[in-house]
């Protein structure tokens, strides 16, 4: 492979002493099991709600409620539990990752390669496995991904397609052959229990609606919030992580709805290292990487105008967060910082 | 022909580490881990990346790039993204010197 180069530190420029990235990518299930402990409590608080206001005007907003604290953590988890870094124990790392991939709408196994291809080629066009949207994004492609629709299409005909074994180029680009029969079963698993919870609510048991179909639905927007900032607007085509990536400040709701990966540059320069080590090696080379942009709700408020104003034929120069050059079309760009 | 070949010192690895060992036109990882002194092929078999900037743990190396893991000892895949063993190589101490066979 001549043009072959994985996007990471080395890549980026980045380093840390050895001695030092050895103890941040220590494994331990403890800092696991607590998250796991909270997600719990915010899910049985937040359900509680549910069940009160069924029959009341306050059903919707509960279930909404109820839905970002299902739905945001089972994305994070899902994409912890596919790089085996939430626990040490390894069983432990599995069964998450098969419970919160159903959640999240991805079969498992695909989840895994998919995601480390995604980290082979961080949004180098054609080889990133991740790239969901086209870049420039406009406002109807932000439409599309923030609604969920583009990954409701994209994961169903993948289900699908795999179930019966016919898979897609890419796929079969990123998985090894010996590993496409786990891809298929994993996918007729996966569709065997949505028909299973769809079947349930049509047949008058109304708990997979109320407690996990409708709120998934509407916490989706939430979790494609966060997942959204993770590179849009940033430079493509470039195997330096601190160009194509973008770190975001976050209070402790979001950083513990999304593990973390709020320093996403971070994660991407070193995978193995664990969510609960993140801030540590933020640390550890904040001197060496581009400051985090200013917040969840700002930096989405941002991306906002700018796709708004892209689709209006407006500058698309945002207010404060980073952006690639090209994404920027007043005539005085200015370099990324 | 199987030739021993001098690769490093035992102090050249820390406990629960290793190191890159480049012979000839070839590259390796050698081990150190509680049940002693191992080599490897030094390429992850899943994609091309190298495994000295990996993590041990125990009698397992973790890959840097995806996180799929090996048994050092015999060089088995272990775990996904990773499905293809890696050629492991016998490997002696003599006084603080490790050697290791390569065919
Ligand atoms: S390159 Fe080693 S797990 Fe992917």
């Amino acid at each position: 492979m001549t043009d072959y180069q994985a996007t990471n530190a080395a890549s980026s420029g980045i380093s840390v002493p050895k001695k030092n990235l050895k103890a941040l990518m220590r494994r331990s299930d403890k800092p696991g099991l607590i998250w796991l402990a909270q997600w719990a409590a915010f899910l049985l608080i937040t359900g509680y709600g549910v069940y009160l206001s069924i029959g009341t005007v306050w059903h919707w907003p509960a279930m909404f409620l109820y839905g970002i604290f299902l739905t945001v953590p089972s994305y994070a988890l899902s994409h912890e539990c596919a790089h085996g870094s939430a626990f040490r124990t390894r069983g432990l790392n599995e069964a998450l990752l098969w419970i919160s991939s159903l959640l999240y709408y991805e079969e498992p196994n695909h989840r895994r390669f998919a995601h480390a291809r995604h980290h082979t080629y961080t949004w180098i066009e054609g080889k990133d496995a991740q790239m969901p949207f086209a870049t420039p994004m406009n406002f109807k492609g932000w439409l599309l991904e923030i609604t969920g629709w583009a990954l409701y299409v994209y994961e169903t005909r993948l289900f699908i397609r795999n179930a019966l074994g016919k898979f897609d180029a890419e796929v079969l680009d990123y998985t090894p052959a010996s590993e496409l029969g786990k891809l298929k079963w994993g996918a007729r698993i996966c569709l065997a229990v949505y028909a299973s919870l769809f079947g349930m609510a049509l047949a008058g048991i109304m708990w997979p609606l109320w407690f996990v179909i409708i709120p998934r639905l509407l916490g989706a927007p939430v979790m494609l919030l966060f997942t959204l900032i993770q590179h849009v607007e940033m430079q493509e085509n470039d195997v330096n992580i601190c160009k194509s990536t973008r770190s975001f400040t976050s209070n402790w709701l979001g950083r513990f709805l999304y593990m973390n990966m709020n320093f996403h540059i971070e994660h991407h320069l070193y995978p193995m290292v664990p969510f609960h080590q993140l801030e540590n090696l933020n640390a550890e080379i904040k001197d060496q990487i581009p400051q985090p942009d200013p917040g969840f709700i700002r930096t989405n408020l941002e991306v906002l105008q700018v796709v708004w104003r892209r689709s209006m034929g407006g500058s698309t120069r945002a207010a404060s967060i980073r952006q690639a050059p090209h994404m920027i079309n007043t005539p005085d760009l200015q370099e990324m910082s | 022909m199987t030739d021993w070949v001098l690769a490093c010192a035992t102090d050249d690895i820390d406990e629960e580490d290793l190191i890159r060992f480049d012979h000839e036109d070839k590259t390796y990882a050698i081990y150190n881990t509680d049940n002693g002194f191992f080599a490897t092929a030094g390429y992850c078999t899943h994609e091309v990346q190298h495994l000295e900037d990996g993590l041990v743990i125990g009698n397992v190396i973790e890959c840097p790039l995806h996180q799929g893991r090996f048994e050092i000892s015999s060089g088995k895949a272990l775990s996904a993204p990773v499905c293809e063993d890696l050629v492991s190589y016998p490997v002696k101490v003599e006084g603080d010197q490790i050697y290791i066979q390569i065919v």
